[in-house]
């Protein structure tokens, strides 16, 4: 295609003339085509010319000329940007024709939305949006009013957008998107755009009104001229227009508000949202219109077009740019259609709306389940750049609470110890920058947070031991106990705990997010269960030891711990938090002995890969916990000896499932206020009434049927399995 | 384009251009190595760089290259430039190919 196009203008155009690209002072350009011509017809087949310092392997690496994945500097079509438009590929005024011009115009503003969709999605800025030929040349449109005001909002809705992700660093993930170089994002009076855009807006509204009145009194209502020249037309285009003009400023007004420091603005955010919302419903149903003007009968086509009406945008060349996006390789940016770009915006406005309907809860374990309830609707980047930079302003949550208080509000200590000294103490300065780090990972894409959160899993275990030596340091020898130190110890015992129980939360998303990103092969599912069960149990257990500090019964917490996992669920005073977590723990351990008995028994689920031993996988999916001792002596070894003997018959007998489906009953209705949580727990429930049942037909028939057909599957829940059984 | 390129590439590796029995005109470019070669291509770009390697299908590879390019169809027009290292070009795109020489030395290559 590369060739047929530059074939095309060698044609017609004049070729550039080697003359002006000077060899030195004293030699000229000789032409050696010739030469080389007969020596290609003398060199035998696979011979090369070549000096002694030629690498094949470097050779290889060559960028190939022409070759469209490889060139980013292909000449399309225009030599430059001024060419470009010398030719009349972006006019202004678009036509003389005004209706015509109107038109052109709402397909320009229809294709932008679908690129700057493209552009969130992780295509480059230059190759989308600022295929825009009129956005390229700021000054250019002035006297196009509307096409000038709406080009105005869209670079200062870039650049907003550009700032918030790059101040987030959540562009970690796509280093693509904030890439603006050679891209005119700081248009002369940009900041203007929103005065501008009103009395355009205005002009409009006034223009919608005139054609609405009576005929009679049309004259009367107001001197103004139409939109354009088609009196049939005006009340459509005119209403066309308003709703993406509107669109536009609410969007702006979105962002800005939502970057107010302290989420101040977030209150003024949803209420512009909720107009952005209304106003993509009017440009959705506006199509109708556009549409119905057309001449063209392509309609089959219509869903895959990026503009409303269907027509081809005027004024916009990919290519031109292409140069702008080195060093990376040119690549070929789909464009959505303009409805799925639609449907992006809808889903990005939901995902803010989230956000600044978040209550800025000041407990950590609250914030914490709101992130992962967050992400589990798969944000973008741009909403999760949004939630980051909510979260952490200025070294602090929320821009407003310093992370020693948060930590300690967070290990249950009393409201008076948030600005005791302890906090310029090196350890306690370090674990909050870990606290920090924590939660601009948990706003990135899962499979980034996942890898991030296998990395820091070693920090959160030094620092643990870090702060327990200083601890030791400070308590060693405890001769004298003056009140202050009294708070200082309460202080380190409280925060060691809680250091502990944040590791094990960490374990446990990096876990589970496994299922998530579909990294476990059922024939794993085993050792994966088992080692979630470990983990759990962990957390389980520093979290009740968290409680009970909390309580003052601190001298009761080594008779509480969860070492065996069944009668806690008998026991009444278990906090209703520490019970939620055994009803996962009773999955898990009910999923893992399942697992290994079909294995056992069935000879089902084995690990089919000759490459692999069941071990060498072990380590791949577990090296990071294992490395941060998470949890201590857990190893490949133990998870044989747990599993090795796993049976039916044993299993039948003491049901983990029903242990879980009885929790998940009783602690129902401490979990009303929170329907997430109320939800979550029907769907543990579900998923252990399923695999009871499995379980029991299993182990009846199971050894006598092989045609028994035992799988998988998710349906319940994201990361805990319904057993299938089929008989085929 | 590019796999015929780099399967010619590879053959290399039975001869070179040092091979005796290697004719003239093969010989005469072996010492074009290394000079300041610019080579115009289709789209109306030209490449200055080191001669580096030429196969049997007029491949040639140039080392240290910076791409010209008008900013306009309509000649004379400023040109842009940047560099772009090693880089392939094909044959098959190829327009003009010079060398920079002295005038003595050009009378020499143009006798085929």
């Amino acid at each position: 295609m590369a060739d047929k196009a530059a074939e095309e203008i060698s044609t017609y155009s004049h070729a550039p003339n080697h003359s002006s690209i000077p060899a030195t002072d004293s030699t000229i350009w000789a032409d050696v085509s010739p030469l080389l011509e007969a020596a290609c017809r003398d060199l035998g087949d696979g011979e090369l010319i070549h000096g002694n310092n030629f690498n094949l392997y470097a050779a290889m690496a060559a960028l190939e000329i022409m070759d469209p994945k490889m060139d980013s500097g292909i000449v399309y079509k225009y030599y430059s940007i001024d060419e470009a438009i010398e030719n009349g590929a972006a006019p202004v005024p678009i036509s003389l024709d005004r209706t015509v011009d109107v038109q052109c115009t709402i397909d320009v503003m229809d294709h932008l939305l679908a690129c700057e969709a493209a552009w969130h999605k992780g295509h480059p800025l230059a190759q989308t949006v600022f295929s825009c030929i009129y956005l390229l040349r700021p000054d250019r449109t002035s006297s196009h009013a509307l096409l000038h005001s709406y080009c105005r909002v869209i670079r200062a809705t870039c650049k907003a957008v550009v700032s918030v992700v790059s101040d987030a660093r959540t562009h970690e993930e796509e280093d693509l998107f904030t890439m603006t170089y050679g891209l005119p994002l700081n248009g002369d009076g940009d900041e203007k755009c929103l005065s501008m855009l009103n009395a355009v807006e205005e002009t409009i509204s006034r223009q919608l009104r005139a054609c609405k009145a009576i005929p009679s009194k049309r004259r009367v209502v107001e001197d103004l001229e139409p939109l354009q020249s088609d009196p049939n037309l005006e009340e459509g285009y005119c209403k066309a227009l308003l709703c993406r003009l509107r669109f536009r400023k609410h969007f702006y007004h979105v962002l800005t508000c939502m970057k107010r420091p302290q989420g101040r603005g977030l209150e003024l955010a949803r209420k512009h949202i909720v107009s952005s919302m209304s106003e993509l419903e009017s440009i959705l149903k506006s199509a109708d219109f556009l549409r119905s003007d057309t001449s063209c009968v392509c309609e089959d086509g219509i869903e895959e077009k990026t503009t409303a009406s269907g027509h081809q945008p005027v004024g916009f060349d990919a290519s031109l740019n292409i140069r702008l996006c080195a060093p990376t390789p040119p690549r070929a940016s789909k464009i959505p259609s303009w409805k799925k770009a639609i449907d992006y915006f809808v889903k990005l406005l939901h995902d803010l709306d989230a956000i600044c309907s978040y209550s800025l809860d000041p407990h950590f374990e609250g914030l914490l389940r709101f992130v992962v309830q967050f992400q589990k609707s798969q944000p973008d980047l741009v909403a999760r750049a949004h939630l980051q930079l909510l979260l952490v302003q200025e070294g602090k949550l929320y821009g407003r609470d310093s992370i020693f208080a948060v930590i300690t509000k967070a290990a249950a200590l009393p409201e008076a110890v948030k600005n005791h000294d302890l906090q310029k103490n090196e350890s306690f300065l370090q674990l909050g920058q870990l606290v920090m780090n924590l939660l601009r990972i948990l706003c990135t894409n899962i499979a980034w947070q996942r890898r991030k959160l296998g990395k820091i899993l070693q920090d959160w275990r030094v620092i643990y031991v870090q702060l327990e030596l200083a601890f030791r340091n400070e308590f060693g020898e405890v001769s004298t106990s003056s009140n202050d130190e009294n708070t200082c110890l309460r202080i380190f015992q409280h925060v060691l705990v809680w250091v502990e129980e944040q590791t094990f939360w960490i374990a446990c998303r990096f876990l589970m997010l496994g299922f998530e990103l579909e990294l476990y092969s059922p024939s794993e599912y085993c050792m994966v269960y088992w080692y979630l069960y470990a983990v759990l149990t962990k957390l389980a257990e520093k979290t009740h030891l968290k409680l009970a500090l909390t309580h003052d019964i601190a001298k009761r917490k080594g008779k509480k711990k969860r070492d065996s996992s069944k009668d806690v669920g008998r026991e009444s005073r278990i906090p209703p938090a520490v019970l939620f977590l055994q009803c996962y723990i009773c999955l898990a351990e009910g999923l893992t002995m399942m697992l290994a008995s079909l294995r056992n028994e069935l000879q089902v689920l084995q690990s089919p890969s000759p490459f692999n031993t069941e071990h060498e996988k072990f380590v791949q999916h577990f090296e990071l916990l294992q490395k941060a001792c998470i949890p201590d002596h857990v190893t490949y070894q133990s998870f044989k000896e747990c599993t090795t003997y796993a049976r039916f018959s044993t299993l039948v007998m003491y049901n983990y499932f029903k242990d879980a489906q009885r929790i998940a009953k009783e602690i129902k209705n401490n979990f009303s206020n929170d329907p997430e949580r109320a939800a979550e727990l029907r769907s543990l429930e579900q998923v252990a009434e399923h695999n009871s049942v499995a379980l029991s037909i299993i182990s009846r028939v199971g050894a006598l049927d092989p045609s028994l057909k035992v799988s998988f599957e998710f349906s319940h829940h994201p990361y805990f399995a319904t057993a299938v059984v089929k008989r085929s | 384009m590019e796999q015929e390129a780099v399967k010619s590439l590879v053959q290399m590796k039975s001869a070179d251009g040092s091979n005796p029995s290697s004719s003239d005109a093969v010989s005469r470019v072996s010492k074009l190595l290394f000079r300041r070669m610019l080579v115009g291509i289709k789209d109306g770009r030209f490449f200055l760089g080191n001669f580096h390697c030429m196969d049997k299908q007029g491949n040639i590879i140039l080392q240290d290259a910076v791409e010209y390019r008008s900013t306009r169809r309509t000649s004379p027009s400023p040109m842009e430039q940047r560099c772009l290292g090693l880089i392939l070009i094909p044959s098959s795109c190829r327009t003009s190919c010079h060398v920079d020489c002295s005038i003595e030395e050009q009378l020499s290559l143009l006798k085929v």
